[in-house]
């Protein structure tokens, strides 16, 4: 499964979901479409999910808040281990992910 | 309508199948012209080279085959005269051996004699006044005049002679009868005692008398040869004064007095037994013919012929046709003394260029003009000397070299080359006409297939012409016979095509206007239906977000009540992306103490807008509610708005930063982006807040996350807040401004007014923007320490 635009990709791998380029949707609802498909994998239960990050350069607040969504979606889920990957290349990521583990402390965030 | 009907010319200069014709045509000629004439010219070029080779090849042949000629000729005539040289020789042999044996001379002549008294007898002629033997020995022996007695005997020493020359008769006859043939070999005595004695048998004295009267009285030599024995003479006395180194002496032809015939006589000098004087000599004649005869016997080409020529030009031997061709005229003339000699000679031709032709070139060929009735034909002629002779003709003997001539008319030698020549040159001219005649053919032959090709080929495109004119002329109806499958033929199916589409467009068309006008009514009548709709909508959008914006603007605080701030100077500036925005920034006083907010709602437009107005409000009323502690602050606004949020199920959360100042301390508290600080100096000094709390509407309570910062704020220190419209604006690199060049910006303003500095850094910023699109919201506020 692949949503593929001009300026970003997001795709799934197994369970793994890789975001890729820079995302600059101008609302919560225009992510909805990825949100979906996070949420797609989030609900057939997982032993365990990634969202790997590591190749996405920016993502504007509404982004922001999808994962924040997201990362509360996967708190609902204890069985699920739940996996963040970024890069702290990306001044972005440094700035926001830490919250994500704020949100759920079960979330194993990994920036390198 | 049949194709007929089309007035249109279909072959005038300036139609497609003119020019097709013109074209193919001459590309055709072109290719023609330039093969046949390479052909002919190299027809041309290998029949000349032809002819040069073969003409080379003739000429040297020929010439070689003149001179071959020439000289076997000349061979022959050598040969002649050395075999009746021979033949002297071998009398004068004998002869002289009597001469030198006088014993034995007598022995023989005596015997002779006793065997043949007739031989030796000779009786007086009285009418004559010689005596001479009577007819029946083998030889005659004459003895005149002068060399008998008063009783008409011949002297005794001549009547030794007589006898002594009797050895004659065993020698003569059997030379005679072998070799060259001969007419008589005879002996003449020494000038004392000059009898001749004669074999075969001749009234020779009467023939005498006949031809030379007055022989009788002067002496033999003197009269028949004069200067002959006196040169012998000298030859005696100096062997060295011999012209050729032989004793053969040769006469010029003259008459002979025995048979009347034109003859040349080979001498041989006899010598006394001391050598020192001559003792008569030996002679034998041969007629002219035989040397004539080889001479005539030359045939080159079809008229060719030879002579025979003494260095004076004199002609001995030559054939009738060939003495005309040159011109030469026979004169017989008496000689004053001698015998009579044949004089013809070259030098007394009619022809100038044989009076003129010299005579020393020894096989060369030369080239001569000769008159025939009246027209100068060429000829060649090629000369070849004989073997030189000692020569008599009159007084002294001198050498004489004798010269064959070969007379050939140039286009009989050359016929053979003139031939070859004809032939190779008519060979050339045939093919030269066939080549020509092909051309001609392969030429009609191509102009016809063209013309008629062109038709066909054509036809598709007139065809097409012609109904072309006459769908001009809004004759619809007219279609084109499909006639081949080439591209023509698919221009005209297409044409087909295109006529019925006009031919039915037309036709249909007011039925289709009718139609189509009813369609675009109805078009009309919805579209204006939907405009009208759309523009209420519009105008009711616009009328939410203009009153939601003015709101908005409405609670930022004014200038006025910043300027009132007594201790802190604060300037700021927003510029929302859309119409209204998500950033939030607010300060609020309460008596001394101050509270400055910070702000930024996920997204933008008039959800974000409204969820910025309630943040506002609600930090405006626990503001007003009395002394709090910033944590509690920030956590009854997260519940507030997070219980507001879930109301209004709106998918928008915010960062949410505070600063509280009582004049001495400043509070961070909340999360938002990093704080910049610059000091004195231009020190700057970034404050991150990532734990001091928790983005606001996330969750119901985030106390455990929020947290509480002091900072140094003394005077002269500046703040600067700002929202990430900022740090993230983009130029057209897609570089972002980021938070060090935001730095860089405040460190250089630092010093200014507060206005100054956030005028300073947004001209930095917009600067970086260019002409790029600005994605967010973007808010800065400058606070400096008064």
């Amino acid at each position: 499964m692949e949503i593929k635009e001009d300026e970003y990709r997001v795709w799934l791998e197994d369970k793994d979901i890789y975001f890729d380029g820079s995302m600059r949707l101008p609302s919560t609802e225009a992510y909805a479409p990825i949100f979906s498909l996070v949420m797609s994998v989030l609900e057939t239960d997982p032993d365990r999910m990634t969202i790997d990050l590591t190749g996405l350069r920016f993502l504007n607040s509404s982004g922001i808040n999808l994962l924040a969504k997201l990362t509360i979606e996967a708190r609902k889920r204890p069985n699920t281990q739940f996996t963040v990957r970024g890069s702290s290349e990306y001044p972005w990521q440094s700035k926001s992910l830490p919250n994500l583990k704020k949100l759920h402390r079960g979330v194993d965030l990994r920036l390198t | 309508m049949s194709e007929s009907n089309i007035q249109r010319p279909r072959f005038g200069l300036r139609s497609f199948r003119a020019k097709f014709v013109l074209v193919v045509g001459s590309a055709v000629l072109f290719d023609l012209l330039v093969t046949g004439g390479l052909a002919l010219w190299n027809v041309q070029r290998l029949s000349r080279d032809a002819t040069t080779e073969v003409g080379q090849g003739l000429q040297k042949a020929n010439e070689d085959y003149m001179l071959t000629y020439a000289e076997s000729t000349a061979a022959r005539v050598d040969l002649l005269i050395g075999q009746v040289h021979a033949d002297v020789a071998t009398l004068a042999g004998v002869l002289q051996a009597q001469i030198d044996r006088p014993v034995r001379r007598s022995e023989i002549g005596e015997a002779l004699t006793r065997q043949a008294p007739e031989s030796v007898t000779v009786a007086y002629d009285p009418k004559g006044g010689w005596a001479q033997n009577l007819p029946g020995p083998l030889s005659s022996v004459s003895v005149w005049g002068y060399l008998l007695g008063p009783d008409h005997r011949p002297l005794p020493e001549v009547q030794t002679d007589i006898e002594n020359s009797a050895v004659l008769d065993l020698v003569a006859p059997a030379l005679l009868a072998h070799g060259r043939s001969k007419l008589q070999m005879y002996y003449v005595g020494p000038k004392e005692r000059p009898i001749l004695r004669m074999a075969p048998y001749a009234n020779q004295a009467q023939t005498f008398d006949r031809l030379y009267p007055g022989h009788n009285e002067a002496n033999f030599w003197n009269f028949f040869f004069p200067g002959l024995y006196q040169s012998w003479e000298g030859w005696a006395k100096d062997p060295s004064l011999r012209p050729v180194a032989a004793d053969t002496t040769q006469t010029a032809p003259y008459t002979d007095a025995a048979t009347g015939k034109l003859i040349v006589s080979f001498f041989q000098p006899l010598w006394t037994r001391d050598r020192k004087g001559v003792a008569g000599a030996a002679g034998t004649d041969i007629t002219l013919d035989q040397l004539a005869e080889v001479v005539e016997s030359v045939k080159v080409g079809g008229s060719g012929f030879g002579f025979l020529a003494m260095s004076d030009g004199n002609v001995l031997a030559i054939n009738g046709v060939g003495e005309k061709v040159i011109g030469l005229q026979r004169s017989s003339e008496t000689g004053s003394e001698g015998v009579t000699g044949l004089n013809r000679s070259l030098r007394q031709s009619v022809q100038p260029a044989i009076a003129q032709l010299p005579l020393g070139g020894d096989g060369a060929i030369q080239r001569v003009l000769l008159d025939e009735d009246g027209e100068k034909v060429p000829y060649l002629i090629l000369l070849k000397q004989l073997e030189p002779e000692n020569f008599w003709v009159s007084g002294p003997v001198r050498r004489e070299t004798m010269s064959l001539g070969i007379v050939v008319p140039e286009r009989e030698i050359y016929a053979s080359l003139f031939a070859a020549q004809a032939g190779i040159s008519e060979a050339a001219n045939r093919i030269l006409i066939y080549q020509a005649l092909a051309l001609l053919a392969s030429l009609l032959f191509v102009i016809t297939a063209v013309f008629g090709i062109s038709k066909r080929v054509t036809r598709g495109i007139s065809a097409l012409a012609g109904a072309a004119t006459r769908i001009e002329a809004k004759d619809y109806s007219v279609r084109v016979p499909i006639s081949t499958r080439d591209e023509v033929g698919e221009a005209g199916i297409a044409f087909n095509r295109m006529a019925e589409e006009i031919s039915y467009h037309t036709e249909n068309l007011e039925n289709l206007v009718t139609e189509r006008t009813k369609q675009l009514e109805d078009a009309n009548h919805q579209i204006s239906a939907l405009n009208t709709q759309l523009r209420s909508e519009n105008l009711r959008l616009g009328a939410e977000l203009a009153v939601a914006r003015q709101i908005q603007m409405m609670v930022l605080p004014k200038a006025g009540e910043l300027e009132e701030i007594s201790e802190v100077e604060i300037a700021a500036y927003m510029r929302p992306a859309d119409e209204v925005g998500g950033d939030y920034y607010d300060v609020l006083r309460d008596g001394e103490r101050l509270k400055i907010g910070i702000g930024d709602v996920t997204g933008h437009g008039l959800e974000s807008g409204v969820l910025m107005l309630m943040v506002q409000s609600v930090a405006r009323a626990l503001q007003e509610a009395g002394d709090m502690d910033p944590s509690q602050f920030l956590n009854r606004v997260n519940r507030a708005i997070y219980k507001n949020i879930v109301r209004t199920n709106t998918n928008k959360h915010l960062s949410l930063a505070f600063l509280d100042y009582d004049g001495a301390r400043l509070t961070l508290s909340g999360q938002h982006e990093e704080l910049i600080v610059v000091r004195n100096l231009g020190n700057v000094e970034r404050i991150d807040t990532l734990d001091l709390g928790l983005p606001i509407g996330l969750e119901p309570d985030i106390s455990p996350f929020v947290a509480t910062r002091d900072i140094s704020f003394g005077r002269g220190d500046m703040i600067v807040l700002h929202t990430d419209g900022v740090t993230e604006a983009e130029n057209r690199n897609g570089e972002l401004f980021g938070i060090e060049r935001l730095c860089e910006s405040a460190r250089r303003c630092y010093g200014r007014s507060a206005e100054d500095v956030k005028t300073g850094i947004i001209d930095d910023l917009m600067a970086h923007i260019g002409t790029q699109k600005i994605h967010d919201d973007i808010t800065l506020v400058v606070m400096r320490h008064r």
